[in-house]
């Protein structure tokens, strides 16, 4: 019922209005939308205004300088390998959790669906202090990483982890309606005809989910481009090897290379706003 | 279409764990560890020395190169002391642990990681020192020349979190030493209780406590606040870099002592004892001193020290954690510990 | 964006090879067993290793104490008017016409592509004590934004904007207008039909919107850190003194402050769960 996938459709189709009610007094309908549209400029474009001048404070020539940085360069290689693996994740076994989630009846179904919900509230500092406690040096699990030589806190793998947990609700989140709407009716048929669960996922019930899976995709990984507080924590902000662009952020501020710090998180604003945007075009398009 | 979306998937997962499997080697298995190929030296500091670190682990590289034949790249970072004792205690394998203040390589030893007496290098093993100063606006509007003038109501002051950061610690124990010594104007002497009244008054002035000393440095630089408390080297760094505020050094503070160790444990796991305690007896070489001098630390090398003192003025009272404090072991608990004497202050302060 | 309504009514799949479905969901519950149950159970018997009385001791300690008040007083009060502005804008996004409408709407879920870090970065830039506002604000009358709880909930506002108003939008756009065009008939003007008829067929959408971002809220840290002051007492929220705690290696204090916050987190999550049901449940009559 509420997925980005339908909202933004329905939106861009003329707005619904009840026919006979006597509209708002025309001035009080401005000042409606003036209040509502000062108070989106004050809370949300102003700073981005002070983002995009901050990181063009010393011309374009200064900010594409600061983002070739060999640093830049590999911080975002990082922030891109986690992102990818973690929509790799998400998307097979969060598709797997929505299908179970809607489909199957089963004793804590409610708890299965709760738990899922928890990473949206969760603070990432606890995040990474959970992680902590299981893979640090006098972690649950140490042990077993010793005797398998295995980093994972203050490592690359921590941090996956830990970008895993704060993204797992979006892929569900977003197939669990579409599949509810698509029904059983399709499948049953399917069945019918003789089409193994296999064939029938492939064919009947995945074009119908795709744009749920889709928007699932776009959501997760811009999430997992944006993570600062449990990476900073399970990873250690080491540079050349647990430095995400995020961290590379918090460095460069420290560093007082402030057009640096905020050409890239220019950067990683623009690409998840590209990946949004340019994902409902394409759906515009398709329809 | 969902075949091609399944394809994209497959290949950016593989494209992925190729990336991951290629781009990292397992983090604790080394290259040789004496004299052939390359190796590794991972080192963790607190936040100031950063400039400092920056040059030196390119200048030991090069000398090391030439010397032994063999290529040393550094991975580093740079956080509050407390906390970068703390990472390094969960599980960071540091090689090398450049931190604060001596308290912070003693919570690594008892932990186990570090199995020698760090002390034995030069100067009881102090790498560097600095002192406890003010960072004032350009013309010292509020006109704060020593320790009374921070209790002056309405004053806003930046010093970091003692929670975290080994530089909030050395600013808490200065103050309260020049107090104890009487050299605060109207605090009596040796007197606990008096101290303790003029540490609250200070403390209420304080407006944010930012996470290590570098941000609490910047976070001035942008404008917050009147005074930062903080180190005279972080001071003249931000000068270097262009910015104009002002050093004011108080009659009376604190020596702060930076200590340094290789961390036994790693480096043995690593193999890279040999290239590590290398790079630390290269820090108190006279070279390295003056690299440290440059980027504003006051050497313990006395030559060198000698022909940089006209960048580092005198101070008229200085005294150290030994002469004041009995070291950090006393004063750690004593001041930070659950009930100690700043942990209740700021309670009390605001209630 | 987020998309906020879990389906109530579970659909069984045509019948298959039991072990199958076993092994779905088996793979499900894997899943998330590993990556969420056994990290949220870690830290629960870290904090109740020394049983409630010390985890209650840790809490009513007056640093710990006094972040978790803040931290409740002020997502609170950025959840109600998250609430109100949020139901305003999704009002003016459904039903009115306006140049630059296209752009509202894009707005609005800009925060989510934001790391937290830079949002209260920004936030110091323009309204901090050297601006040209927060400046004025200081000499004139003698408030602080920035470094203070006003900062908090502002930051708060920014990184939740999306929530109330995405949920509010989609049920908006497909609501029933014969009760409105009713009312009309019966006379009554546009302020009260939104009173009256409207804004009460929303109330679902409205509370679970801003519960969920109040939850979101008691989590935050990437912007409060830079925000807030973080002054003990003051200025110091929840998740940042776990922060402190955990990095000056205060076990027990952080896994007692990360317990009430995850308890607290579940039982908001539970009721937004359960308001998503009764909405499914109330559409589908």
């Amino acid at each position: 019922m509420t997925t980005v996938a339908q909202s933004t459709t329905e939106l861009n189709a003329a707005s619904r209005r009840p026919e006979n009610i006597r509209s708002l007094s025309a001035w009080r309908r401005r000042l409606l939308i003036g209040v509502v549209v000062a108070y989106a400029a004050l809370l949300i474009l102003a700073p981005l205004a002070a983002l995009v001048s901050g990181a063009f404070a010393k011309g374009l020539g200064a900010s594409l300088q600061a983002l070739s940085d060999p640093d830049v360069f590999s911080a975002f290689l990082l922030t891109l390998k986690i992102a990818f693996l973690t929509v790799a994740v998400h998307g097979l076994l969060g598709t797997v959790l929505a299908w179970v989630l809607v489909r199957y009846r089963f004793r804590g179904h409610w708890l299965l669906n709760g738990v899922i919900d928890l990473p949206f509230a969760v603070s990432p500092v606890v995040v990474g202090y959970m992680l902590l406690l299981l893979f640090g040096r006098t972690g649950l699990f140490a042990p077993l990483l010793e005797a398998l030589d295995l980093k994972v806190a203050f490592a690359v793998p921590g941090m996956i982890l830990a970008t895993l947990f704060v993204t797992l609700p979006f892929m569900a989140r977003e197939v669990m309606p579409v599949l509810e709407s698509f029904g059983v009716e399709q499948e049953h048929a399917a069945a019918t005809l003789g089409a193994s669960g296999w064939q029938t996922f492939w064919m009947v019930t995945f074009p119908a989910l795709r744009w749920g899976f889709i928007y699932g995709v776009i959501l997760t990984f811009a999430r997992a481009l944006g993570e600062f507080g449990a990476v900073l924590v399970v990873g250690g902000g080491i540079q050349g090897r647990t430095e995400t662009l995020t961290l590379f952020i918090y460095r460069a501020l420290d560093e007082r290379q402030y057009v640096g710090a905020y050409s890239a998180a220019m950067v990683l604003g623009l690409l998840s706003l590209v990946l949004v945007i340019g994902t409902e075009l394409l759906r515009k398009r398709e329809k | 279409m969902n075949k091609k979306i399944l394809k994209t998937l497959i290949t950016l997962t593989v494209m992925s764990l190729l990336a991951g499997c290629g781009g990292q080697s397992t983090a604790t298995s080394n290259d040789a560890s004496d004299g052939t190929g390359s190796t590794k030296l991972i080192l963790g500091a607190y936040t100031t020395p950063r400039e400092a670190y920056g040059e030196l682990t390119q200048l030991f590289a090069s000398q090391w190169k030439e010397k032994n034949g063999q290529e040393v790249t550094f991975e580093e970072s740079y956080l509050g002391s407390g906390a970068q004792s703390r990472a390094i205690v969960e599980g960071f394998e540091a090689d090398i642990a450049a931190l604060s203040l001596d308290g912070d390589i003693q919570k690594i030893a008892d932990a186990g990681l570090i199995t020698h007496d760090w002390h034995t290098l030069p100067n009881n093993g102090m790498v560097s020192t600095s002192i406890v100063a003010f960072a004032v606006r350009k013309g010292n509007p509020k006109n704060i020349h020593d320790w009374a003038d921070l209790a002056q109501p309405g004053l806003e002051i930046l010093t970091p979190d003692p929670k975290t950061s080994g530089g909030a610690r050395w600013n808490i124990l200065a103050l309260y030493g020049a107090a104890l010594r009487g050299k605060v104007k109207d605090v009596a002497a040796n007197d606990e209780a008096a101290a303790t009244e003029f540490l609250k008054s200070v403390l209420k002035n304080v407006t944010v406590f930012d996470k290590g000393a570098r941000e609490s440095i910047t976070n001035f630089e942008a404008g917050t606040g009147d005074v930062a408390i903080t180190y005279e080297n972080e001071v003249l760094v931000g000068k270097q870099a262009g910015q104009d505020y002002e050093l004011v050094i108080p009659a009376s503070t604190i020596l702060i002592e930076n200590p340094i160790s290789v961390v036994d444990t790693y480096v043995d796991k690593h193999g890279t004892r040999k290239v590590a305690e290398g790079f630390v007896q290269f820090l108190f070489t006279k070279e390295a001193q003056e690299v440290f001098a440059k980027h504003g630390l006051r050497s313990l090398d006395t030559e060198v020290a000698e022909a940089t003192k006209d960048q580092f003025p005198a101070v008229t009272d200085l005294f150290t954690i030994t002469d004041q404090f009995k070291g950090w072991e006393e004063a750690t608990p004593k001041y930070f510990g659950d009930d100690g004497i700043y942990t209740q202050a700021i309670v009390e302060i605001q209630q | 964006m987020t998309s906020l309504t879990p389906p109530l009514t579970v659909q069984e799949p045509p019948r298959r090879a039991p072990w199958g479905r076993w092994g779905i969901q088996s793979a499900a519950w894997t899943y998330v067993t590993l990556l969420l149950l056994i990290p949220l159970a870690v830290i629960f018997q870290d904090g109740l290793k020394g049983g409630l009385g010390t985890l209650w001791h840790s809490i009513s300690l007056p640093i710990a104490w006094s972040a978790l008040k803040l931290t409740l007083w002020t997502s609170a009060l950025m959840a109600v008017i998250n609430a109100i502005m949020g139901t305003l804008t999704a009002y003016v996004l459904v039903r009115y016409e306006f140049p630059g409408k296209a752009l509202l709407n894009a707005i609005v879920d800009l925060p989510l592509a934001i790391p937290t870090l830079v949002t209260g970065v920004m936030l110091v830039v323009l309204y901090g004590p050297q601006s040209f506002v927060g400046a004025w604000l200081k000499n004139q009358m003698d408030w602080r934004i920035i470094f203070a709880p006003p900062g908090i909930i502002l930051a708060l506002l920014f990184v939740n904007f999306p929530f109330v108003v995405r949920a509010v939008q989609p049920v908006l756009q497909s609501l029933d207008l014969e009760s409105e065009e009713a009312a009309a008939t019966l006379g009554a003007g546009p302020t009260t039909i939104f009173w009256r008829v409207t804004l009460p067929a929303l109330w679902l959408p409205i509370a679970s919107g801003a519960l969920l971002s109040f939850a979101r809220a008691i989590g935050e840290f990437g912007a409060i850190v830079i925000v807030a002051g973080n002054i003990p007492l003051r200025s110091q929220t929840a998740a940042v003194y776990v922060f402190g705690e955990v990095e000056s290696a205060n076990r027990q204090g952080a896994s007692a402050m990360s317990i009430v916050m995850l308890s607290l987190a579940f039982a908001l999550v539970l009721v937004v769960d359960w308001l998503r049901k009764r909405g499914r449940k109330d559409a589908e009559e």
